[in-house]
């Protein structure tokens, strides 16, 4: 027993020393970073074999509630089908956020988690801190079989033309309408409308005003969300940051004072001044709230919303694709979400298979109908679709197809794979500022939206200057 | 090794969360020094023996205190990498940087907010204590339900108030719609955001106020009292003459207490604004939150910095209500 711990450690030291070693000496040239580990350095599955005691695998993830509870629900059905082989104990680590600050705090001391999930505005991170084993590593390993994935996922988690990480729970965001409150205004809730001049059209149908002048209901309301800017952009086919989206080099700066951007602002605010939709702000919270209570007849948001939103209407929810900005716009839809990342630097050999397996069992058909069902997240396995539990919930909530629909319908490009960069959360956040501070301060929506892009500028610069 | 990894907010919050304790053991500290000193020729076992007391608190003092803000000047001067370790000294850049607009509205900010809490929470704790204090009925079940927001964490008042303020469905906009009034913007506009994170934390701070002005009340001698009542003072001159003058220890103590709370408010902001709209209710505290956690970015070095000029405003203004005030106050 002890002779065999030492030997563990030994390889997995030998096995961290490898990827530090390959992390170093890998390109730096493109968007990618360290962590090149190649398919040699990935065990196989032999190494689970003839264990004294199933391997330890630790999981952090951001899934509580109701996510988190059909996650623990595959953890456990994958412990019980892999006894005596791998087992995989999942922590609740906050949100993204959180959890990625977590993950800092334990790459300093070296004591990061086995399987780590992370947002997709952390993606550059992950590859430039270059813990991981890049999962085309594991692909390569076990000639894994991608082609049931869906594109959309893998082209956003691809860089230099390597999948960096397991897409696993996904959304897109769409336009959600009180089919109700269309019947009413002499519309046809089948028919929801695709860009901003037709939601502009129906809202004036939809806002209703009280005998004493006052609104009952707004004909739309969405958050000040920064991640719809970087739909509408992908919507209208231009990059959300040089370089190619941060793809073919690093990004250099954002694009989100882009003339189509500025036009979305704009219309935003003429919507407000008009009365035709409420200010909600930032909070996606207190927009989900607008809507469900039936003060705005439309609203966009996440697929992931779309079980709450069906709970919590007293009216009936209807769904459509997220509006384009002009209908000439060629659409095409990013993911948001996050993606599971393998550790590798400091992390045995027979975890980081242990890892992988567990992993590979996410992406199963069966697995994803499930998840899918639960959750509301699309199922990262195209085949996930026909599950038993993804069919019984579609043939109740026909709306759950839509964002299958709306993804299947995108074109993958540079565009729609979304911009790759260090400081994406932070650049996301600075969108939003200016497009609030165009909603409500005396500035116009290209000078709200050019201050925003220089204050990213400097975090950019300096994210650059710091991974050299 | 130590324990803690020490981080901005973290010696931030050990301030918030220990002021009473470690300062208590460090005058405990300074009080014990005197007589072991003067004794210098005394038995060296007894000098040993105070050493050996002293010991623990000491080793808290310096492992929670001074080694988190020595730790923190140091961390001011760096530069991070992506994972946020130091990695490069930049002097007193971080610094240098305050003195730009941005900083500065920050501390703009961070004043309004000091201000209406404190003013108010000091006034309407008072008002309340005043009417409590005449003989009403349920006099007890008024002053509990004056108390009770005490017992609120920040996390769930803040929640309750986001409820109340949520710009679609939130109860006040509700009661002005019924009222025939128009809507506020509670926490989507520029001018009204700040105001209601100040209500809020009024009312979260409101209980803790009317507790420690009621004490005073009580602490009041009868005879003095009676002395006032036989003189004809009464209802308002008294309180004005007799009990507002006498509850001054306790008001300073109030005003301090809520001083160095306000500057360390994080959570009702946190909830229900994070800092916007357009940093209109980013305060120092959240700035340097941000700074070091929010958003997948880890700048400690900054956060450092402006958690070092947070310190010296607490200084100094606690320095300054001790030298200002506390001549007024009258210690019976």
């Amino acid at each position: 027993m002890t002779t065999r711990r030492r030997s563990t450690a030994l390889v997995a030291a030998g096995a961290g020393l490898a990827l530090l070693l390959s992390g170093c000496s890998s390109d730096d040239g493109g968007g990618g970073g360290g962590g090149g580990a190649s398919a040699s350095d990935v065990p196989g599955a032999e190494v689970l074999d003839d264990l004294d005691s199933a391997v330890d695998v630790e999981f952090w993830h951001s899934m509580d509630s109701t996510n988190g509870q059909v996650l623990n629900g595959l953890i456990s059905e994958f412990n019980a089908e892999n006894e005596g082989r791998v087992k995989v104990t999942g922590t609740f680590q906050g949100d993204y956020d959180t959890t990625l600050a977590q993950h800092r705090a334990a790459i300093q001391q070296g004591d990061t988690a086995n399987l780590i999930m992370v947002y997709d505005l952390g993606t550059q991170f992950m590859i430039d801190s270059g813990q991981t084993v890049p999962a085309q590593a594991f692909i390569d390993k076990d000639d894994y079989d991608t082609g049931d994935l869906e594109d959309a996922l893998l082209n956003y988690f691809t860089v230099d033309g390597d999948l960096r990480s397991f897409p696993f729970n996904n959304s897109t965001p769409l336009m959600y309408v009180n089919r109700d409150a269309f019947e009413e205004a002499g519309l046809d809730p089948d028919v929801p409308p695709k860009d901003l001049a037709e939601i502009r059209e129906f809202a004036e149908k939809l806002t209703v005003r009280g005998s004493d002048g006052q609104i009952q209901q707004y004909g739309f309301g969405a958050a000040v969300y920064g991640w719809f800017v970087e739909q509408f952009m992908a919507r209208a086919a231009v990059p959300y940051c040089d370089n190619g989206n941060g793809r073919e080099g690093r990004a250099g700066e954002v694009l989100f004072d882009d003339p189509e951007i500025i036009e979305v602002v704009e219309w935003w605010q003429s919507m407000i001044e008009d009365e035709l939709a409420v200010q909600v702000g930032r909070s996606t919270d207190d927009a989900q709230a607008a809507f469900t209570s039936g003060r705005a007849a439309m609203t966009l948001e996440s697929t992931g919303s779309l079980g709450g939103f069906l709970e919590q209407s007293d009216f009936e929810v209807g769904a459509g694709y997220f509006p384009l900005i002009s209908a000439d716009d060629p659409g095409g839809s990013i993911i948001g979400g996050a993606s599971l990342w393998i550790n590798g630097e400091g992390h045995s050999q027979e975890q980081i298979r242990g890892s992988w397996e567990f992993v590979q069992f996410l992406m199963t058909a069966e697995s994803q109908s499930k998840w899918h069902a639960g959750t509301g997240y699309l199922s990262v396995n195209t085949n996930g679709y026909d599950g038993p539990e993804a069919k019984e919930r579609a043939a109740e909530f026909p709306q759950f197809a839509v964002a299958a629909a709306q993804l299947a319908d995108s074109e993958t490009n540079v565009n729609t794979a979304g911009c790759m960069m260090g400081v994406m959360a932070d650049s996301r956040m600075a969108s939003e500022e200016g497009w609030e501070a165009a909603l409500t301060t005396s500035d116009s929506a290209e000078t709200a939206m050019t201050k925003a892009k220089e204050t990213v500028q400097r975090k950019i610069d300096e994210y650059n200057d710091a991974v050299g | 090794m130590l324990p803690t990894v020490p981080t901005p907010t973290t010696q931030a919050s050990d301030r918030a969360d220990g002021d009473a304790a470690p300062a208590s053991t460090a005058t405990t500290a300074a009080r014990r020094q005197i007589p072991s000193a003067s004794r210098a020729t005394g038995p060296r076992r007894e000098t040993m023996l105070a050493w050996g007391f002293l010991a623990p608190s000491i080793v808290v003092f310096l492992l929670f205190l001074l080694y988190p803000l020595g730790r923190t000047v140091y961390l001011s001067m760096h530069g991070n990498d992506i994972i946020g370790r130091p990695s490069r000294f930049v002097g007193l850049s971080h610094f240098e940087e305050m003195f730009t607009g941005e900083f500065g509205k920050i501390l703009l900010v961070t004043a309004l907010f000091t201000l209406g809490v404190v003013v108010p929470g000091a006034i309407g704790a008072l008002a309340v204590v005043l009417l409590l204090e005449s003989q009403i009925r349920a006099q007890r079940f008024f002053r509990s339900a004056f108390v009770l927001p005490f017992a609120f964490s920040v996390a769930s008042a803040s929640v309750i108030f986001a409820v109340f303020y949520n710009p679609a469905s939130g109860v006040l906009n509700g009661l002005l719609y019924q009222l025939g009034l128009g809507q506020v913007a509670w926490l989507t506009s520029t001018e009204m955001a700040l105001i209601s994170i100040c209500l809020t934390t009024v009312w979260m701070n409101l209980g803790y106020g009317v507790l420690i002005l009621a004490a005073g009340v009580g602490s009041i001698p009868k005879e003095v009292n009676e002395a006032a009542l036989l003189d004809g003072a009464a209802g308002p001159r008294r309180a004005w003459y007799i009990t507002i003058p006498l509850l001054g220890p306790q008001l300073f103590f109030l005003i301090v207490i809520s001083t160095i709370n306000a500057l360390q408010g994080f959570g009702q902001i946190h909830i229900l604004t994070q800092g916007g709209p357009v940093g209109s209710t980013t305060t120092l505290v959240y700035s340097i939150y941000e700074n070091a956690f929010a958003y997948g970015t880890s700048d400690f070095g900054r956060a450092s910095a402006q958690a070092l000029v947070l310190l010296l405003m607490v200084l100094i203004c606690t320095a300054v209500q001790f030298g200002v005030i506390e001549r007024k106050v009258h210690y019976s």
